[in-house]
């Protein structure tokens, strides 16, 4: 070691060499945590391919949904999500399904009504979300088309508004209403069945609000618009990976009254 | 026997017909001579003469007399005396010799004095009454029936079962007893007891063995308000009393549960005031677990008590579960957090404080404090002031560490160790990855966990779960393999799991892995710990039983079967017991106890033993039983218990090695015979009263007015005088004759 250079280089590293020793020998007898067993067990926003769709209306937003969900929540989520048809034998191997869109649906063939309602009956969650709705919030051609399918997949049931008082608004984040990409209507629509909302219609455009380039750059402004309405919508959607997973877990008497409080003080519209 | 003869009427006359015809002649007779004595005139002899013989062939035609040679005895009227033999009697009479040897010296005085009258001695306890040995009897078995070991004295029914007997009824009833009868009780009116008499239309005489009883003071009775539910205050009264001249104006009362794990637990405690010898407190005790839970009921007895046995009462209470309360902690949401979450909401038996780790310290919700629905996890609260109310406790992929959990888990071991149920279910924060290895939980779960430094934490290769032989034919996982068969989903992964605890029993297995002997590692393991169990299940898939490709074939219903069976298991569910154990009858202390063992078909072969534990003495060695092989065709067998001191016990079926069935109970010195040591001989006098019968001390004069002796024959012989014609024939003569003088005396 002739070079000055390096033997000062190594005379700063000999003080540090225990350290590093010390800190290596921790990390190898430290018990091993398990990485989640793989991630199967974690949440996974499956998008429907089903009535005509190939793939999600915003292809960045599962990506993106299930980054904020990891990094705001101790919930696990598939950073690359999956996507499923309605008439795959897979269909049933998750307890959630995303089922977004921009134009109208073309009716759900026998086999694919026959995987939602396999799926449905074991419990599943449905979000069906419109990509297309427009900025005044009205539903586009494929949230009518939706609406449509999903009464021939239950037709036993018809969507009733889901207002701030219910569970999925405060599943994490304290919500006093729904918003995505566009502000739309202040509820949420959605199909009870067994005391749990199984099919949520969103006229709120949650994917494009979600949806971020490689960039970093959001692919679609909000509208109205602003910071604080993104961020809204985020927290919606991560209210709704923690309804699918903790399901009324929030309506439970032990939080009742920590929740009024907060409710009664909160800024946040 | 001899043989005797006398004359008698003909048989097919009645009497009332050979009495008219006696009468009739007799008046006649006198008509007869009274007429002609006044009339003293010729021939007035030979008229009365024909006139007599006349009357009197006239009536041997009637009555055609027959002569009966018979062989004839003397029977004495049964008499059955009835002998009290509960535990009552074996009380000392006045502080010297048992009130038994009192009642069997009354009963060979009573024989002596009822010479003429056939006693039938039964003994009355619980139940019909039964043959009374004599002491100087060789059977030694038939003997020890006749002591005074009766847990109840029931005269009511041994009435009845006298009254409903195919045999020869008494016709006469003498009760020897102290009066300190069960039925009929304290409060009997005078007519129900007339109407213990009325049914065998007979008198029931009395006998009272004593006047006065010892010095006690005593529990007397301790009645509770409705079943006892688990978690729920159940009100208590505890009547006590003090007698035979012992002074108390105050007892204390105390009421403790005996637990295996350690001394018995304080539950209430009370202050009675006593009026004339008795008093009443009120207390409300909560008992935590469900099952056969044994309480004692002690006083604080003042000096001069004689009778120790029964300062306390060891009573048995069944505590029902109206729901099980769950405890659902969970690290982090994930689809098995979710699948167990609506499993637990959707039964309604179930009563769910879920608390889930939503937000760690390394996530950043971008908000303030107020815009979120998190609370804090109150994990001191939980895991003290509340964790006794809980039935089970599931852990779920929770590290203990990050909430100080470590701080509480002495507490939790306790908590399970003294009856509480644990689940602990797989996860990256489960196990040796949660930090629970080398910690006091980890000595009261199922499985063994590696402690050691770089401890592998997790297998994360996908693997099937492999059912065990034991798992096969555990009863707990019975409603999942009704619906799955063998199959089972692919997990994810694995928790790395230890060899399984003595005790415990691997369900489940991994096909590939195994732990440091070498054994397929456990993936689903069960076990007893102290009083109560624990589960380890080390994966966190089980949720694929409902959404897979299995789930939609069974619709889902494998996780539910699979939880049902987990969870009744550590609640107890004879669903899902191994084997049952049942008591027959009361146990008294140093009397041979019966268990009635119940196992299924599967075990028929395992080795089964029964071990007995005290629970109110840790010094005490725990007894080993053998249980007979049981018939090929019965389901149960009988275990006759040696005989057991005084105490609190908790009697475990084991069937091979797995995890034990068990049942407390208590044996009684004295019971409830002793609990009120008082004699009563005023209901015994009221009860001859109410009957006509007649009340005795049993140093009197035992000469009872019992019914006569009856005559009965053995063989006769009946022989008419003369045949009935003669008799006819005679009468006609006779009676010509007489109207022959009558007409030569001018008369008519």
């Amino acid at each position: 070691m002739r070079d000055p250079s390096l033997r000062r280089v190594a005379r700063r590293l000999v003080p540090i060499l225990p350290f590093a020793l010390v800190i290596a020998l921790l990390g190898v007898f430290m018990p091993r945590p398990a990485r989640a067993f793989r991630d199967v067990g974690a949440f996974d926003p499956r998008a429907l391919l089903a009535g005509g769709t190939t793939g999600p209306a915003r292809a960045s937003a599962p990506y993106r949904w299930s980054w904020e969900l990891v990094q705001r929540t101790s919930a696990p989520a598939r950073l690359k999500p999956t996507q499923v048809r309605a008439d795959a034998p897979e269909v049933v191997e998750a307890p959630f399904l995303w089922w977004s869109g921009d134009a109208a649906l073309t009716p759900l063939t026998p086999k694919e009504i026959a995987g939602l309602r396999r799926f449905f009956a074991l419990g599943g969650v449905l979000l069906v979300d419109d990509a297309g709705v427009s900025d005044d919030g009205g539903p586009s051609a494929f949230g009518r088309t939706a609406r449509e399918q999903i009464a021939r997949v239950l037709p036993d049931t018809s969507p009733i508004p889901l207002g701030a008082d219910h569970v999925l608004f405060k599943s994490y984040y304290l919500l006093r209403r729904a918003e995505g990409r566009v502000a739309g209507p202040r509820t949420l629509d959605a199909v009870i069945r067994g005391g749990q909302a199984q099919v949520i219609f969103s006229s709120h455009d949650l994917g494009g609000a979600l949806a971020r380039g490689a960039t970093g750059a959001w692919e679609h402004p909000v509208v109205p618009g602003g910071d604080l309405q993104r961020e809204r919508a985020i927290r919606l959607a991560v209210n709704i990976a923690m309804y699918v997973l903790c399901s009324n877990y929030k309506d439970d008497q032990v939080h009742a009254p920590f929740l009024m409080r907060r409710r009664a003080g909160a800024l946040v519209p | 026997m001899e043989m005797t003869t006398r004359l008698a009427v003909n048989g097919d006359l009645p009497q009332w017909a050979a009495i008219v015809a006696c009468v009739l002649v007799l008046v006649s007779l006198a008509v007869l001579v009274g007429h002609e004595l006044r009339r003293r005139e010729r021939g007035g002899f030979a008229i009365v003469a024909t006139g007599v013989l006349a009357l009197l062939a006239l009536l041997f035609a009637v009555l055609r007399p027959v002569r009966i040679a018979a062989r004839e005895s003397v029977v004495g009227a049964k008499v059955v005396v009835l002998t009290d033999t509960s535990r009552s009697m074996a009380l000392p009479q006045e502080g010297k010799t048992p009130r038994y040897n009192v009642a069997t010296r009354a009963l060979s005085e009573l024989a002596k004095k009822s010479k003429d009258a056939r006693l039938l001695v039964l003994g009355f306890g619980d139940g019909a009454p039964r043959p009374i040995v004599a002491a100087d009897d060789e059977n030694e078995n038939e003997k020890k029936a006749s002591a005074p070991i009766a847990p109840r004295s029931d005269l009511t029914t041994a009435l009845r079962s006298l009254a409903a007997s195919a045999d020869e009824h008494p016709q006469a009833v003498v009760v020897v007893s102290d009066g300190r009868l069960d039925d009929p009780g304290e409060d009997a009116s005078k007519e129900s007891l007339a109407a213990l008499g009325k049914e065998l239309k007979v008198p029931i005489h009395t006998i009272a063995t004593t006047r006065d009883g010892p010095p006690d003071a005593s529990v007397r009775r301790v009645s509770a308000a409705g079943a006892a539910v688990a978690h729920v205050p159940l009100p208590l009264r505890v009547e006590v009393g003090c007698s035979g001249g012992l002074s108390c104006d105050e007892l204390t009362v105390t009421a403790r549960e005996l637990r295996e794990d350690g001394p018995p637990a304080l539950l209430a405690t009370g202050l009675s005031h006593l009026k004339d010898g008795k008093g009443t407190v009120d207390l409300s005790v909560t008992l935590e677990r469900a099952g056969a839970r044994i309480i004692e009921i002690a006083i604080t007895p003042p000096s001069g008590d004689t009778i120790p046995e029964n300062d306390r009462r060891l009573i048995t209470f069944l505590v029902a579960r109206e729901r099980v309360r769950v405890l659902h902690v969970a690290g982090r949401p994930t689809n098995d957090v979710r699948a167990l979450r609506r499993w637990l909401k959707s039964d309604a038996s179930v009563d769910v404080v879920a608390f889930f780790i939503l937000r760690t310290q390394g996530d950043e919700p971008n908000a303030r404090p107020d815009d979120l629905s998190l609370i804090p996890f109150p994990v001191d609260e939980l895991f003290t002031e509340h964790l006794p109310s809980f039935d089970a406790v599931v852990l779920q992929d929770f590290d203990a560490p990050p909430y100080h959990l470590d701080r509480h888990l002495p507490q939790l071991a306790r908590y399970v160790r003294s009856g509480g149920g644990l689940i602990m279910v797989g996860g990256q924060n489960s196990f040796v990855a949660g930090g629970y290895a080398g910690t006091p939980l980890a000595e009261v779960l199922p499985v063994e966990l590696d402690d050691s430094p770089g401890a592998t934490g997790a297998d994360v290769a996908p693997f099937t779960p492999v059912w065990t032989e034991d798992g096969r034919t555990a009863p707990l996982l019975a409603p999942l393999r009704d619906v799955v068969s063998e199959e089972l989903p692919q997990m994810p992964g694995a928790n790395v799991l230890g060899d399984v605890r003595p005790g415990g029993l691997v369900l489940w297995s991994h096909p590939t892995r195994t732990t440091k002997s070498g054994a397929p590692m456990p993936v689903l393991a069960i076990g007893d710990q102290g009083d109560g169990r624990s589960i380890a299940l080390g994966i966190d898939g089980a949720w694929l039983l409902e959404f897979s490709q299995l789930g939609a074939r069974t619709s889902g219903r494998g996780y539910g079967a699979l939880w049902d069976g987990l969870l009744g298991w550590l609640m107890r569910d004879p669903r899902f017991e191994p084997g049952q154990l049942d008591l027959e009858g009361p146990c008294v202390a140093d009397e041979p106890a019966r268990l009635r063992v119940r196992v299924p078909d599967s075990a028929k072969d395992a080795p089964i033993t029964i071990e007995l534990r005290r629970l109110d003495r840790q010094d005490v060695d725990p007894i080993k039983v053998e249980v007979p092989k049981r018939e090929p065709a019965s389901a149960t067998t009988e275990v006759v218990l040696p005989p057991l001191p005084a105490g609190g016990y908790t009697a475990r079926l084991k069937l091979g090695p797995g995890p034990t069935t068990r049942r407390d109970f208590a044996c009684e010195a004295g019971g409830d015979e002793w609990a009120d040591s008082r004699p009563d001989p005023e209901r015994l006098r009221m009860l001859a009263a109410a009957t006509g019968g007649t009340f005795r001390w049993a140093t009197d004069d035992l000469a009872l007015p019992l019914p006569k002796p009856a005559v009965v024959s053995a063989e006769r012989h009946v022989v008419p005088l003369a045949p009935p014609w003669t008799w006819t024939l005679a009468a006609a003569v006779l009676l010509g004759a007489h109207w022959f003088a009558r007409r030569r005396s001018g008369l008519s």
